[in-house]
């Protein structure tokens, strides 16, 4: 388990995982642009039926509970739609006021969208339409754990709770060296 | 067809407790689905159709993992071999 986790986390280290989004305020963001902060980043979408709401409400309290340790550095939250054709600016501005007030929604034309999902090689497969043309997507779900320095250090399944997640980035954040230049 | 926002949490909250409201009828009547037909139209009411089968399949993959627990693998044909 712990060799294929580490294995996956070398190959995504490898592909860099660069993004060009918009941010729900419509600001360009790629991956860059954190550098220097820790990064907890989770792909999903508005119309999901549970799974993003939970892993969204883990992940809130999760930064909650690291943010109660002064000695920390912040963690930026991110969530990336894997459904952009839906999820606009606005509806993420929806979706997010209800975690945790700094998670930021990313969002932006289907091909970014897509380049971002495969560059952290996260399956994505929208279903069929039904009359209401509502559909479902399909997704892996990880949450994401990037250094400051921009590669990925973790990813966290659903399995995971939001005690473990505190207490492994915290782990991440104390052990942390940066590369060297 | 207009598009539909999202579900607010709200109404992500409502259609939840009626899905857990019809499931909990079902374990009580061992799956007999026309013992709860009220719930299960709260339930459709409360839900997006999209949820609806997804928490029906859902519902049916938590049964079959708990058959599997409780019962065992049991291949579908065993083809006679000796």
């Amino acid at each position: 388990q712990r060799e294929r986790r580490l294995r996956h986390l070398r190959q995504l280290a490898l592909g860099q995982g660069d993004f060009q989004l918009q941010d729900s305020a419509g600001i360009p963001r790629r991956k860059a642009d954190f550098l220097g902060r820790w990064v907890l980043l989770y792909f999903g979408f508005t119309h999901c039926p549970d799974v993003c709401p939970e892993e969204l409400q883990k992940l809130s309290r999760a930064v909650e509970l690291l943010e109660r340790d002064p000695a920390l550095p912040p963690v930026q939250p991110l969530f990336v739609t894997v459904d952009p054709e839906r999820d606009d600016a606005a509806a993420l501005r929806r979706y997010l006021r209800d975690f945790h007030p700094r998670l930021l929604g990313l969002t932006g034309t289907p091909e970014q969208v897509r380049a971002a999902a495969a560059a952290f090689r996260v399956y994505v497969s929208a279903g069929p339409r039904d009359e209401d043309g509502d559909y479902i997507v399909d997704h892996s779900v990880l949450t994401f754990l990037v250094g400051p320095d921009g590669l990925f250090r973790d990813c966290y399944s659903r399995s995971r709770t939001a005690e473990e997640l505190a207490r492994s980035v915290k782990g991440h954040m104390e052990s942390y060296e940066p590369l060297p230049a | 067809a207009a598009r539909m926002a999202a579900p607010t949490m709200e109404e992500r909250k409502a259609c939840w407790g009626a899905r857990d409201e019809f499931w909990q009828c079902l374990d009580n009547h061992a799956d007999d689905a026309a013992q709860c037909e009220k719930l299960r139209r709260a339930f459709e009411s409360r839900c997006p159709q999209q949820w609806v089968k997804h928490f029906d399949k859902r519902r049916d993959f938590l049964k079959y993992k708990r058959k599997l627990e409780t019962e065992g693998y049991v291949p579908p044909e065993a083809a006679g071999k000796s």
